[in-house]
């Protein structure tokens, strides 16, 4: 089965009935993805899309008890109680596409969840999308298609025209996941190499990283360890010098964080980098065509 | 977002930290010098680091010396920003300079305190050349912070005997501070000991979570509100900045209308690479408004160093619909001259590409140089043709 999600998973929808949730939802169902409730509180009753309303993520799981999946919608002031009322409940993946989630909110739900092993993707997520199977986020189908390269990326646009320029080039995904674009993240680029590792769908892994922080460098050790080959596009080379695009790293983060410190680090441990995006489809058959032969 | 150090003391005050009494001045508050004790030092308010090396720093031992001094700093162009403030405070005498922190391990992601008896240097050198020097604690994300633990940093940076209480009480300040306003960074380099050993926070390092705002309304009270991580903004800064969008003037003559952030940085890199020059990075955020894509166009079309927009919306929360709206709203009303290439594809794509035709055919002497690609068209191929369009302009 393909990585997170799969044609199988059942999902429930946090905060449904906002205006970009509804619609989503509505996307998702039309893709095939199996959701049987949404959650906003004070709204039980209600229908979107046909999906049924509850009031509490608890009240949704007492009805639907084979949703593991659940992807937060709700504004960032919320978006920390709905992470932890999820993992609460008894969901066991998280997707939160909420943008904009304080610093602090998302350390403490970060380590509420890992104590209890709960996976969160993002904030600020696009969302996740195993092609011809299941989507949930609000990634645009057209920007992918089904194959066997799993990539990886921090911006949502990025993660689709990393697709993109694959399925021009006649490839497809087996799953795409969006980390996300807060500065802290539930899941790193570490957490899902490690996962396309270990899924039998999944032959190479296109990684799209961007300067700041320090989530490239923390995986580029384990590209080593990997039986199979990793693309790196890593942006912001042109970036200007003392203007901040995103957040440049701290002290304990030492000289790490730039688009060259992430390039060095991610060669040295063996990823292949392509300068641009239409190079990343001839880097990935070439790494297969070689590793067939 | 960085605060100044008056800022940051303010806060400190209000949380019972110790810092130096002391007043700030700008060209319209001089009589505030009636108040203070000389000597004293007089610190420009500008976000440089090592202010003492670059003159922002200066002394005066009495009125006259001060007045002089300052009216010097005040008005002047420091590594781009105007000093329009300084901080005059009583002089302390030092006996000792140490360092203590609170700040987000990114690597950790959690909370970490840390120290040097090496204090009123840069952290970073610290760090770098003896990093054994560099005491740390980490802590869980919203925990509290028990009194011995306090104790214990206070005792690492050898507080000890008569000055442990007064050094527990500040740990233990700093971290509420930290905690309770959001902080990514609350940082005192140097905390000094004074001759008659009491404690200092000599200087203040503050850098708040913009995204928490909403939460500590009595920052307004101090005079704090949202604004510019840093430096002075370009006039179209300023305008974007008003309107809620990242944007950053760059020294090109390709307008960038990308989608989120994420884009943005990979378009400003592809556009380099094939041998353009951009002009701007912006960002829409997820979901823009209408009229938010509206002005961020603007911003692009009336900058006159632009001469050709590269345009790109890959709709995922950002609907192709709202995106072509705005932009044929903005081209029937303002009849832009420039070329602008530009690829649509994703969410609600078909509806954007109708609202497009429909006002193609309506007024298609507007459209001439504008040009809407589709899914089968490589982003890359619309940077290359925006880039001999720009050419094609400046000839």
């Amino acid at each position: 089965m393909a990585i997170i999600i799969d044609n199988n998973i059942e999902t429930i929808v946090q905060g449904v009935t906002g205006t970009n949730a509804a619609l989503h939802t509505k996307f998702m169902l039309e893709y095939g993805t199996k959701i049987v409730g949404g959650v906003t509180p004070g709204k039980v009753g209600q229908e979107v899309e046909g999906i049924p309303v509850y009031d509490t993520v608890m009240d949704c799981l007492a009805e639907h008890p084979n949703a593991t999946v659940s992807s937060v919608w709700v504004p960032p002031r919320f978006a920390k109680d709905a992470i932890l009322e999820a993992i609460d409940a008894g969901i066991k993946t998280i997707i939160v596409i909420t943008e904009r989630i304080p610093v602090h909110d998302m350390l403490y739900a970060r380590c509420v969840a890992q104590e209890k092993g709960i996976m969160i993707i993002g904030g600020n997520t696009p969302g996740v999308i195993s092609p011809g199977k299941a989507l949930i986020g609000m990634l645009p189908k057209i920007a992918f298609q089904p194959g066997r390269i799993g990539t990886v990326a921090r911006s949502g646009a990025v993660t689709y025209y990393v697709a993109n320029s694959l399925n021009l080039a006649g490839l497809g995904e087996s799953t795409s996941v969006g980390l996300g674009g807060d500065p802290i993240l539930g899941t790193n680029f570490e957490d899902v190499l490690r996962l396309f590792e270990h899924d039998d769908e999944t032959d190479a892994v296109v990684m799209a990283g961007e300067i700041g922080g320090v989530y490239e460098e923390l995986a580029a050790p384990y590209i080593k360890e990997m039986s199979k080959p990793v693309i790196a596009y890593i942006t912001g080379k042109a970036a200007p010098q003392g203007k901040r695009l995103g957040h440049a790293g701290a002290i304990i983060e030492g000289k790490m964080g730039t688009a060259a410190s992430k390039i060095i680090a991610l060669e040295k441990y063996g990823a292949l980098i392509a300068q641009t995006l239409s190079e990343i489809p001839g880097l990935v058959k070439k790494t297969l065509g070689r590793d067939v032969s | 977002m960085r605060l100044y150090e008056y800022e940051a003391k303010r806060i400190f005050a209000r949380r019972g930290l110790p810092v130096p009494p002391g007043v700030v001045i700008d060209r319209n508050s001089y009589q505030n010098l009636d108040k203070v004790i000389y000597p004293v030092v007089i610190k420009a308010q500008a976000f440089a680091g090592g202010r003492g090396k670059s003159g922002l720093i200066q002394f005066a031992s009495d009125h006259t010396e001060a007045l002089e001094k300052i009216s010097n700093l005040l008005g002047q162009e420091h590594a781009g920003y105007t000093i329009d403030r300084v901080l005059v405070e009583q002089k302390i005498t030092i006996k000792q300079e140490l360092y203590l922190a609170v700040i987000i391990d990114r690597l950790e992601h959690r909370y970490l305190i840390m120290t040097s008896r090496q204090g009123g240097v840069e952290i970073e050198e610290v760090a770098q050349t003896s990093p054994q020097a560099l005491l740390k604690y980490h802590l869980n994300p919203g925990s509290v912070i028990a009194p011995f633990m306090a104790r214990k940093v206070a005792s690492g940076l050898r507080l000890n005997g008569p000055l442990l209480n007064a050094g527990t009480e500040l740990v233990l300040g700093l971290y509420r501070l930290f905690l309770g306003y959001d902080c990514k960074v609350a940082e005192i380099n140097p905390l000094v000991v004074s001759d008659d050993d009491r404690l200092f926070a000599l200087d203040a390092k503050v850098d708040l979570d913009e995204d928490a705002m909403y939460r500590h309304p009595d920052l307004k009270e101090l005079g704090i509100t949202a604004r510019h991580e840093v430096g002075e903004l370009t006039e179209r800064e300023r305008i974007a900045k008003r309107a809620g969008i990242p944007y950053v003037d760059l020294d090109g003559d390709i307008g960038v209308f990308p989608g989120g952030a994420g884009f943005g940085i990979a378009a400003i890199d592809l556009i380099q690479h094939y041998g353009g020059r951009p002009a701007n990075f912006m960002d829409s955020g997820g979901a823009p408004t209408q009229e938010k894509l509206r002005t961020m166009l603007g911003l692009l079309l009336d900058n006159p160093r632009v001469k050709a927009i590269f345009g790109a919306r890959f709709g995922g929360i950002s609907r192709c619909d709202d995106w072509a709206r705005a932009v044929v709203q903005y081209v029937v009303e303002n009849r832009p001259t420039k070329p602008m290439i530009m690829r649509m594809a994703g969410n609600m794509e078909e509806q954007g590409r109708k609202i497009i035709e429909q006002a193609k055919s309506v007024h298609a002497e507007f459209f001439k140089k504008i040009k809407v690609y589709a899914y089968d068209m490589p982003i890359e191929e619309v940077i290359k043709e925006t880039i001999r369009a720009a050419q094609e302009e400046k000839q």
